[in-house]
């Protein structure tokens, strides 16, 4: 004899996946969206190092500044120039800098009268960036270059210009370089479960009550437990599997860049695939248990998803305000749910080891929460406000 | 066989049911009679275990609805007031959904459903999903998920409600069925014909108590008239708004 609770959740499922809108919905929002979006971050961070690669300046009046022409040339800087109506493309984003020389630079230069020259740029386009400060480093090359000449020149010795010499050591690893393009995989683990988990916790309680058949279905000679352990694994089964769709396909996307120089900040393979499940199906558990909840006072089908997308905007700024607040880690983080989350799996894609409280922390806590939700549902579906206060 | 001892509810200080006493025998149709507000669905959800009494008590072959609900819903079949159906699934789907919360065996599901699919003529919609169904398809649906279990009670709140002469017709004569096979059948109603239709026992609610009990002719003699619907007006209005 099968027990109550999995007829519940056979036919829950059942029920949820005959949903082919919302199925739909749920596959392009987050099986396909999420390696879309890390394909295109891929791309743009590609783009930025390539224009970084690539010493090309633009350059208006060139012919003002033999000097700094050939300055440029003997550093293989390969010299654009740029069309009259730069100023426009500028604005437009078509252009990210150009370096402008005024007619009289060469005389200036010569008699040594500070010539002026300008360098032309819209700062508001992130993209520009690395080719504005290229023209900066350019120049202030090109200045150091002269400054020191005309002090050997008059037989001063370098050295008296530049008191302390400056040297970059980076301690970044290239993973961790690619963190903060890898922060989207755990904010994508912590919203796909809230995702999958939705239609049916919307459906099997307010979209019971909308439709009137909570009344009859608890008529039946079962413990109101079992149905909603049932209703709640129904949950619980898609929110993990929408989290385990969404995540196989940010494994399979960052194979393709594994033979570009991108290759070694994503490092998301199938290890880190069962590590990020591992954290994400109890945290599965505590949200569908609490979208349920929420659910459950929602009379009619819309009022419960407006509920539920309260719930998704609390879930979805907490990586945000990590973010901003430049939150550092801390052992207290664990304890607080979705933060504890956001912590471990920050971690995981950084490659920094795990220690135990970071495994079975957050997941316990998470489990609890799931627990005290379902016993209220339980409670909740013993009161008769809840059972048969329809609209 | 369902019995009411001085059953009362009240919600928030306002009495829905402030008196309710009947016997409904096996092997008889007993009707709830009163008007919209009577107190008739909540005494039947009081006898279904869903809403708990705030004073008295109901027994269903003997035992309390408020100390044995589990026990008191395996013995009866409910076809409560709000009768939703799972639109996506279909109509032998939602029948054998409630009779596996019945922890009945898969062949005794099926043959359960054809055993109602034949006494409701409902064989071709089996195979469809419930969610073009008009009304009376539903109905049928609902009462075939309430029957599936060939249960020894049976509580029809309004099952007339909302469905067309045909359906009605065919529906009064599921419950004669019942009553031929032995079981016990309240069923709630504010049309008087249709209480004198197929009722054995009347029992006549107002204000949320009991006005009158018996067959119908006992409530022509008790009341002094010689038409029911006269008997039910003058009998009604009897009990004044407390």
């Amino acid at each position: 004899m099968r027990p109550a609770f999995l007829t519940v959740l056979r036919k829950e499922l059942r029920d949820a996946l005959r949903d082919r809108r919302t199925a739909l919905m749920v596959l392009v929002a987050s099986v396909l969206s999420g390696p879309l979006t890390l394909v295109l971050l891929a791309q743009f961070v590609s783009g930025l190092e390539e224009k970084a690669a690539s010493t090309k300046v633009r350059m208006v009046g060139s012919a003002n500044a033999p000097s700094l022409v050939n300055f440029l040339q003997r550093n293989d800087v390969e010299i654009e120039q740029a069309p009259a109506d730069y100023e426009k493309r500028v604005k437009e984003g078509r252009l990210d800098a150009v370096i402008v020389i005024p007619d009289d630079f060469d005389a200036r230069f010569v008699g040594g009268e500070e010539p002026r020259v300008e360098i032309v740029y819209d700062d508001s386009r992130t993209e520009s960036g690395p080719a504005i400060r290229q023209a900066e480093r350019l120049l202030r090359a090109f200045n150091r270059e002269t400054g020191m000449l005309r002090l050997v020149a008059r037989g001063v010795s370098p050295d008296l210009a530049d008191p302390v010499k400056v040297e970059h050591v980076n301690t970044a690893t290239p993973r961790q370089k690619g963190a903060f393009l890898l922060f989207v995989i755990p904010m994508f683990a912590l919203l796909s479960p809230l995702l999958g988990g939705m239609a049916v916790a919307i459906d099997s309680t307010a979209g019971e009550r909308e439709r009137g058949s909570l009344e009859p279905l608890l008529a039946n000679p079962v413990p109101t437990r079992h149905i909603v352990a049932g209703k709640w694994l129904a949950a619980w089964t898609l929110a993990t599997a929408v989290a385990a769709f969404t995540l196989a396909g940010f494994a399979v996307a960052s194979t393709f860049y594994a033979q570009r120089k991108l290759s070694a900040m994503m490092a998301f393979g199938l290890p880190e695939w069962i590590e990020f499940l591992v954290v994400v199906i109890p945290f599965a558990a505590m949200t569908s248990a609490l979208q349920m909840l929420i659910c459950t006072y929602g009379r009619s089908y819309r009022e419960a998803q407006t509920y539920v997308s309260y719930l998704a905007t609390v879930v979805s700024f907490v990586p945000i305000v990590v973010i901003f607040a430049g939150l550092k880690d801390a052992a207290w983080q664990l304890a607080i749910p979705v933060l504890g989350q956001q912590v471990v799996l920050s971690r995981m894609v950084r490659g920094d080891a795990l220690g135990m409280a970071d495994w079975l922390l957050p997941s316990t806590i998470a489990l609890c929460i799931a627990a005290f939700c379902i016993a209220a549902v339980v409670r909740l579906l013993g009161q008769e406000r809840i059972v048969f206060g329809r609209t | 066989m369902i019995e009411a001892r001085g059953l009362g509810k009240s919600f928030n200080a306002v009495d829905a049911v402030r008196d309710v006493s009947f016997v409904a025998p096996d092997g008889r149709i007993t009707g709830l009679l009163g008007p919209n507000g009577a107190g008739k669905t909540t005494t039947l959800r009081m006898v279904s275990t869903l809403v708990r009494p705030t004073r008295g008590s109901a027994f269903v072959d003997g035992l309390d609805v408020t100390r044995e609900p589990l026990a008191v819903r395996a013995r009866l079949g409910v076809l409560s007031d709000a009768r939703g159906l799972y639109a996506r699934l279909t109509a032998r789907e939602n029948i054998a959904y409630y009779a596996a919360l019945r922890a009945m065996s898969p062949a005794a599901i099926e043959s359960g459903i054809a055993r109602l699919a034949d006494l409701l003529d409902m064989k071709a919609l089996l195979d469809r999903r419930v969610d073009g169904f008009s009304q009376g398809e539903r109905m049928k649906v609902a009462i075939a998920r309430a029957l599936v279990h060939d249960p020894r009670n049976v509580l029809l709140d309004e099952p007339t409600n909302g469905l067309d002469v045909m359906t009605t017709r065919s529906l009064r004569e599921v419950i004669r069925r019942l009553r031929e096979a032995g079981k016990c059948v309240v069923f709630s109603s504010h049309v008087m014909q249709e209480v004198s239709h197929l009722c054995d026992e009347i029992v006549i609610v107002a204000h949320g108590a009991v006005v009158a009990h018996g067959p119908a002719e006992a409530l022509l003699a008790q009341s002094g008239r010689t038409d029911l619907e006269d008997a039910f007006v003058h009998l009604a209005g009897e009990a004044t708004a407390p």
